[in-house]
């Protein structure tokens, strides 16, 4: 028996049984969806990371103190004159700023908001690509504890209503301030709507907290390639300034953006196996009702054994029917599962990613579950005594 | 064409064994036409499902067409059936979801015919027992008789040497068991081997010889005289 009769012959006896068929395949194509969903969102990510990683700059770098628990602040911490050194003597490095976050509530004539603090100075702005629309940003010279504010254009626009914030006084945290400029708003990391931004002058931003610290220190290399170099001299140059060892950290936004990378990449294949269990209770769905069918088509086994079948043909003719069920699940699964991943991408704001290899994976996946599945059945099939199959009735 | 010896069937069932068919010889010659007769249990069904190749015989030999069928393998006996054996059996065992096309294609599908040829062969036998314009129906769609002839048509479509009828007028009534009969007798004239198995005295009649059987050994033989059925073709 050819295969196209073989399948002509599945076909024949799944169409017969339309409902079944179709409740059957449902199982896998539940399954293969949602691998391929997962999947697809999953990769979808993984490459707005990477786009947005482009989008900011892979020559942006952190610099920190690797704090220990119970430590005293001290001796080891950032200095003003820290990052004037560190620009002097490292040329790598085009622009450093001193940064310094607090949560706060910053208040306007209009409304109060939680807002997040940036103690900084100017060279914050190139380093993250911020935009001023009106007034100016924070000028150079990070000593200055004089009263001032860069808002968010957003921010801005919720606790001033609809008057003109530059020039006029807030609020944070109580501390009066004056505004002299406003930022684009950004749409944030990953589009996600970060918290509000106000940015302040470093000894401002202490004064408020109370804390003459500063946190860490964002920095832009003049291209990625000497990004290492950047970091390794800076943190060289605090060292022998601090004359301590092993105490500073500096991590690029490219690395950080590959930890998440990884991280978003194990929640993929973790969610995509749990996806995956369902796919396996699609097979023993199939086996379930090719059991069934078998029983249920005793006699007509008989009559084709009858007629001169051989064993394998009864075999790879309900081994076929298993393999075209799942295979039609499969079809089905990864046509919805296309659609609820370019669902998902809509609604998170990314594109999504549905490779041509995880189809192919998803269909190979398919025919192995329609083997394995189909195996068992078909065999119980193939061995049957012919006389005893035709008394069925 | 058909030569059996010492022919033995034993059904074991636990410790009880029964004994269905006991040392049974007897050779059919190309070309007959034999009615094999017995009350229920006299094992004439056995009889017919192992010169079939459906059931191996517990002792005794077999030859078909002087190869010795209790030697071939399960690949072999599927041959067989499917090239030199052709079934009717009383309950026609049709496929109900397939049309008559498609059923009696069914032994060229597994023996490799072409398409075409299969159309060609299909039609063919079709012709022969007068339902060539059913072709495309399901067998619930005619009637009994009717699906007789049907079953009929697929057995001769591999041209087999022999067709083996087991009651082939058992579900049938009297009208269309004469239709049947008369094609048997059709295709007796035309040199087809035919055993049938039959506890009716009137369907034995048709053929040349009858072998009677019971518990589980021939009895004895008959050669029938030219029945007037017969005399009237």
């Amino acid at each position: 028996m050819s295969l196209i009769e073989g399948l002509r012959l599945a076909l024949e006896s799944l169409w017969v049984n339309k409902m079944r068929s179709s409740l059957t395949i449902l199982g896998v194509v539940i399954g293969i969806a949602a691998v391929i969903t997962v999947v697809a969102v999953g990769q979808g990510g993984q490459a707005v990371l990477m786009a947005e990683l482009q989008k900011i700059g892979t020559n942006v770098f952190a610099i920190y103190v690797n704090w220990q628990e119970g430590e005293p602040l001290g001796e080891h911490d950032f200095t003003f004159q820290d990052i004037a050194v560190i620009k002097e003597l490292v040329p790598e490095i085009t622009y450093l700023a001193p940064t310094y976050y607090i949560p706060s509530v910053v208040r306007g004539p209009k409304d109060k908001k939680p807002a997040q603090v940036i103690g900084t100075e100017a060279d914050y702005a190139q380093v993250t690509n911020v935009k001023v629309v009106r007034g100016r940003f924070l000028s150079q010279g990070a000593g200055t504890t004089r009263a001032v504010a860069v808002l968010d254009q957003t921010l801005a626009g919720e606790i001033f209503g609809r008057l003109d914030p530059v020039g006029k006084r807030v609020t944070i945290n109580n501390r009066p301030a004056q505004v002299i400029g406003l930022t684009k708003e950004e749409s944030g990391f990953l589009g996600i709507q970060t918290s509000k931004r106000i940015y302040v002058p470093l000894s401002f931003a202490q004064d408020i907290s109370g804390q003459r610290v500063i946190q860490q220190m964002e920095g832009m290399a003049a291209n990625q390639e000497n990004i290492g170099a950047a970091m390794a001299k800076a943190i060289k140059v605090l060292e022998r300034r601090h004359n301590t060892k092993d105490r500073y950290k500096a991590i690029s936004l490219e690395e950080q953006m590959k930890i998440a990378g990884k991280i978003t990449g194990i929640i993929t294949l973790i969610i995509g196996a749990v996806a995956g269990i369902s796919l396996l209770v699609g097979g023993i769905g199939v086996m379930n009702i090719m059991l069934v069918s078998v029983t249920e088509r005793t006699r007509e086994i008989g009559i084709r054994l009858a007629l001169g079948a051989r064993r394998k043909d009864i075999l790879k003719q309900f081994l076929i029917e298993a393999v075209v069920l799942c295979l039609a699940g499969g079809l089905l699964g990864v046509v919805i599962g296309a659609g609820g991943s370019v669902l998902v991408a809509r609604l998170a704001k990314w594109p999504p990613l549905i490779s041509f290899g995880t189809v192919l994976i998803a269909f190979a996946f398919s025919v192995a579950i329609g083997i394995f599945f189909g195996l068992y059945p078909a065999g119980r099939a193939a061995k049957m005594n012919p006389i005893e199959a035709l008394r069925q009735e | 064409m058909i030569t059996v010896k010492q022919l033995t069937k034993v059904y074991q069932s636990g410790k009880i064994s029964f004994p269905a068919l006991k040392e049974v010889s007897v050779a059919i010659e190309k070309g007959e036409f034999v009615a094999v007769m017995g009350p229920s249990g006299s094992g004439k069904s056995t009889f017919l499902n192992i010169l079939g190749c459906l059931d191996r015989p517990t002792s005794g030999s077999y030859f078909l067409e002087n190869s010795e069928v209790s030697l071939l393998n399960e690949d072999e006996l599927a041959r067989v059936r499917n090239q030199k054996i052709g079934f009717v059996f009383q309950t026609f065992n049709l496929l109900p979801r397939l049309n008559i096309l498609r059923n009696i294609e069914l032994p060229m599908i597994y023996a490799g015919t072409p398409a075409k040829e299969r159309r060609q062969r299909t039609q063919e036998v079709l012709n022969q027992v007068g339902l060539l314009e059913w072709a495309g129906h399901r067998p619930p769609e005619i009637s009994g008789g009717e699906r007789q002839r049907v079953a009929i048509a697929r057995a001769l479509v591999n041209q087999p040497n022999v067709i083996l009828a087991d009651e082939p007028t058992g579900n049938l009534d009297s009208h269309a068991s004469t239709e049947v009969m008369t094609i048997f007798k059709k295709l007796h004239r035309q040199g087809t081997t035919i055993v049938l198995v039959t506890h009716e005295q009137e369907i034995a009649a048709y053929a040349r010889r009858i072998l009677f059987f019971r518990d589980g050994q021939l009895i004895k033989e008959e050669i029938t005289p030219v029945s007037p059925e017969v005399n009237n073709q």
